[in-house]
């Protein structure tokens, strides 16, 4: 197991974690349409989102979901987490290109399973922009593991 | 507007069952999607948890059906069920749960699942989005 990976117990309901701020680039948003297959011209017609509510392309919502989780693991030390298993989220405001985003984060709720080597993290979080408004914002749930026993 | 086909609110079928184009997911897709993510990945044969999502809106563009007018993407319910494994090939499956009307196109709630080789659900939710009526001609 990897040093320096925070187990269910160290974990405290309450904790507030803030990222780093990442710039987002007309570069982001053609990788990530080459990578998804996602070529939607909200994405991808500078001509048509020129005419469109937002005036220019935008950064796809599910792209933006995916900087967060970069941004997320630099905010804090990372947890001992076995698996990412649910994700309730808004997609509020676009994210247009040079736009530097962050992600405040605060663990909403810790809950016990059936099994006792794990539990569950709630978290809330919320990707902001240059301007401090919410683009993007929701609850993730994460499965960590629990401090090992001696015993083993 | 270049006239290209595009389904709009309109053409939106209830359920309107859905199932896409197959995909191996690759150490390729893992590496540039930790590229694009800024994610550092873990043991080289998993897939982060976001991709088969990520890869999943693409398949779409793949079945026979023009693309949905999307005006926004308005939010995401998800649950990761079982983990997927590089080699792994997904599909999609999806159908519209809801369809409502609103004043500025209307809202279109599909439930979508990402099923992998076994015909094991690896992936499921519910996504919303805000879809464009038809202009008028």
């Amino acid at each position: 197991m990897t040093a320096g990976r925070r187990y269910f117990e160290e974990i405290q309901v309450g904790e507030e974690y803030e990222s780093p701020g990442r710039t987002v680039t007309e570069t982001d948003i053609v990788l990530f349409a080459g990578l998804s297959g996602d070529y939607n011209i909200l994405h991808t017609d500078a001509e048509f989102m020129k005419q469109s509510i937002f005036g220019e392309r935008i950064a796809h919502g599910l792209l933006g979901l995916a900087i967060q989780a970069g941004l997320f693991t630099r905010a804090t030390q990372p947890y001992a987490t076995l698996a990412f298993v649910g994700l309730r989220w808004r997609f509020k405001n676009p994210i247009k290109i040079g736009d530097t985003i962050r992600v405040l984060a605060r663990v909403l709720a810790k809950k016990e399973t059936a099994k006792p080597d794990r539990g569950l993290i709630t978290l809330e979080r919320k990707v902001l922009n240059q301007r401090s408004e919410v683009v993007q914002e929701g609850e993730t749930d994460l499965m960590v593991e629990r401090r090992p026993s001696r015993q083993g | 507007m270049t006239g290209a086909a595009r389904l709009y609110f309109e053409d939106v079928q209830v359920p309107g069952n859905l199932e896409t184009p197959a995909m191996t997911v690759t150490q390729a897709h893992v590496g540039l999607y930790a590229g694009i993510a800024q994610e550092p990945f873990e043991a080289p044969s998993d897939v982060p948890a976001f991709l088969p999502l990520c890869l999943v809106t693409g398949l779409g563009w793949r079945s026979p059906q023009p693309p949905l007018a999307v005006l926004a993407f308005l939010n995401i319910e998800w649950e990761m069920v079982a983990p997927l494994r590089v080699g792994d090939t997904i599909h999609s499956r999806s159908r519209t749960a809801v369809k409502r009307s609103m004043r500025e196109g209307g809202l279109v709630v599909e439930e979508r699942e990402v099923v992998n080789q076994r015909g094991q659900i690896v992936q499921k939710g519910r996504f919303t989005f805000l879809v464009a009526k038809r202009p008028p001609a």
